[in-house]
């Protein structure tokens, strides 16, 4: 049982990753990111190439994986979606899923559909009052939970505020002499270090397919809409309790269920609370 | 609006090529060989698929990202109803009428959502549907796979009645389509996509109106799935995944998402470059994504939409050297 719990914490903090990531790409250029995963599984991949092929230490490949996520997100945002950012949503999700398409075709084709795991420094388990914990497991919780850390301060420093601001109102922040591009670029970036750093660790506790980010991505998009997709804490315990759901269904009830699990919640979700379990309700506009 | 006398060289020429269309598709199994005859039915079932998503994210605007799942629905259920000892036309419209159902039971939450809820919603029901075919073993045959019993019109071959099957249920998907266009219904539909809390006054029920959208596009889906089965005479779960959205999407949108004719252009592009890069689906996959992103950035309403473009383009130029005033008033009042 609390084993079951800490594997659904170690999985919901894949998920809580990958819905900031969601959320600060979506709080700043309000553009629903569907390739967000991918963006973090081509540096993942190239994490793989360096520490395993080209035998580096895991300790440089890690920050050169962080710096790639960065420069293709950037690519991204520059190339594909600043041209469509005045668009509606309807038009932001067709490109993004355009692009989710496009990247996992180029790791594909660079490497395969061969599972590949990756060396990581952290092997054996230690015990944490009376429970034994897996040093992954430590590890991937203990990241997510600094991610999102830091993000809270984040957000309130000078650029953190000004991304904010923006979000709300792209004209008047303008006026104000703040450099709608740059924090444009910086969310996109941090994002997608935000993004490698949560396919990495799935990665590494488990295996490295080219499969793994269609399933993420669409589990960041369920952690953050239970979040209400404006709240870093939201989006946080949103990827954490879906975690444990997921596995404590999948123990208690069968494998089928635990895959319907973040449909369930999604449907709950948006059907009761459709601004999210943290969210606070928005005027429509006409 | 302009209208045409009822005899003109146009209206001739435009029948003239209809005719001719319309009797090479029918004749079409006497034209080529087998092989390009299977291309022509994937044609006709892709662009059956693309019409659903012209009405439910043409004209309703809602993105919707179920469709493959609901031709899975149609696939699986016309095989294994047939399978119980059901006619296929019965068989097909019952998976429909499932598929239906289905579609109303993911709208009834959707249509309380906008934009990418809904875009997530659909998507996640799209996965949970892919992960019903792989475990429903007994119906689906799970990963193993379904052989799918092939249909035979008359006395024609299997490879010709499959033609005509998905020439057919095209054809009168296409007309289906273009009626519930130009009714009430679509005009509604419209109406909603265009302002969704204005029409509330005018006492157009939203909610109707995107649940009968949901049900009509999930029916039409499942139709292009029991033809689907058809023509690849071998079912796995895993062809109802998501390469087959993103071709879907291509097919809608390709043409130009809100035309009765645009799928067809887009499925013919589709095909085509399934065949050209036939064996490696990374470089398929590769090329969907970019050709999808390049319609979305560079043509949101598609190709049709060239058209009109070129002529505003050539009209302006017209306008700016030649025309009076008056004259510049009348063509505009032409174009709308």
């Amino acid at each position: 049982m609390s084993q079951q719990i800490i594997s659904g914490l170690q999985a919901g903090s894949w998920y809580a990753l990958m819905a900031l990531a969601i959320v600060l790409v979506l709080k700043a250029t309000d553009v629903p990111n569907f390739a967000m995963a991918e963006m973090g599984l081509f540096p993942a991949f190239c994490i793989w190439t360096l520490v395993g092929p080209l035998e580096q230490s895991y300790w440089l490949a890690v920050p050169a994986g962080l710096i790639i996520g960065a420069a293709l997100a950037l690519l991204v945002e520059r190339v594909a979606i600043r041209p469509v950012l005045a668009e509606s949503h309807f038009t932001t999700v067709l490109m993004t899923i355009a692009m989710f398409v496009a990247i996992n075709a180029v790791t594909q084709l660079v490497w395969g559909s061969v599972p590949r795991t990756i060396d990581s420094p952290f092997g054996g388990s230690v015990t944490v009052a009376g429970q034994v914990v897996d040093a992954e497991q430590l590890v991937s919780i203990g990241a997510g939970v600094a991610v999102m850390l830091g993000l809270l301060v984040f957000f309130r420093s000078r650029i953190g505020v000004q991304m904010q601001a923006i979000a709300e109102d792209r004209v008047t922040p303008r006026l104000l002499g703040v450099s709608v591009n740059r924090v444009f670029r910086i969310s996109w970036a941090l994002a997608g270090m935000i993004a490698t750093v949560a396919m990495l660790l799935q990665g590494q506790a488990s295996l490295l397919t080219d499969q793994n980010g269609a399933g993420l991505v669409i589990k960041g998009f369920v952690a953050a809409t239970l979040g209400g997709f404006s709240s870093v804490t939201g989006a946080f315990v949103g990827g954490l309790a879906l975690g444990v759901a997921e596995n404590l269904a999948g123990d208690f009830i069968s494998t089928s269920a635990k895959s319907a699990v973040a449909l369930l919640a999604i449907v709950v979700v948006l059907t009761l609370k459709p601004r999210g379990l943290f969210g606070r309700a928005r005027a429509r506009e006409v | 609006m302009t209208h045409l006398p009822w005899f003109s060289t146009r209206r001739l020429l435009g029948g003239l090529i209809a005719v001719v269309a319309a009797l090479l598709l029918l004749g079409l199994p006497g034209l080529v060989n087998s092989y390009q005859l299977f291309l022509a039915c994937l044609v006709m079932t892709m662009a059956t698929a693309g019409l659903g998503l012209v009405l439910i994210m043409g004209w309703s605007g809602q993105i919707v990202l179920a469709q493959a799942g609901f031709m899975g629905v149609g696939a699986y259920g016309t095989t294994s109803l047939v399978a119980l000892g059901l006619p296929w036309p019965l068989a097909v419209l019952l998976a429909g009428l499932v598929a239906a159902l289905i579609g109303v039971a993911i709208g009834l939450p959707a249509t309380r959502l906008r934009g990418f809820y809904l875009a997530i919603a659909t998507l996640a029901f799209a996965e949970l549907m892919l992960r019903i075919f792989i475990e429903a073993e007994p119906i689906t045959g799970g990963i193993a796979g379904l052989v799918v019993t092939p249909v035979v019109l008359g006395n024609l071959d299997v490879g010709g009645s499959r033609w005509y099957l998905c020439l057919g249920l095209a054809a009168v998907t296409a007309l289906a389509v273009w009626r519930i266009g130009r009714s009430g219904l679509g005009r509604r539909l419209r109406a909603v996509r265009d302002a969704d809390v204005a029409v509330g006054s005018l006492a157009i029920s939203a909610t109707r109106a995107k649940l009968l959208a949901f049900a009509l596009s999930a029916f039409i889906g499942a139709l292009a799935g029991a033809a689907y089965a058809q023509v690849l005479t071998y079912l796995t779960p895993h062809i109802f995944g998501l390469t087959l959205l993103i071709e879907l999407l291509i097919v809608a949108f390709l043409g130009g998402v809100s035309y009765v004719g645009g799928p067809f252009l887009g499925a013919v592009v589709v095909i085509g470059l399934r065949e050209l890069l036939q064996d490696i689906g990374s470089w398929q996959r590769l090329a969907f994504g970019l050709v999808l992103a390049l319609v979305v950035g560079f043509l949101p309403r598609g190709l049709a939409s060239l058209r009109s473009r070129i002529g505003a383009a050539r009209r302006r130029r017209a306008d700016t050297s030649t025309a009076t005033p008056q004259a510049r008033d009348v063509t505009a009042g032409v174009a709308s």
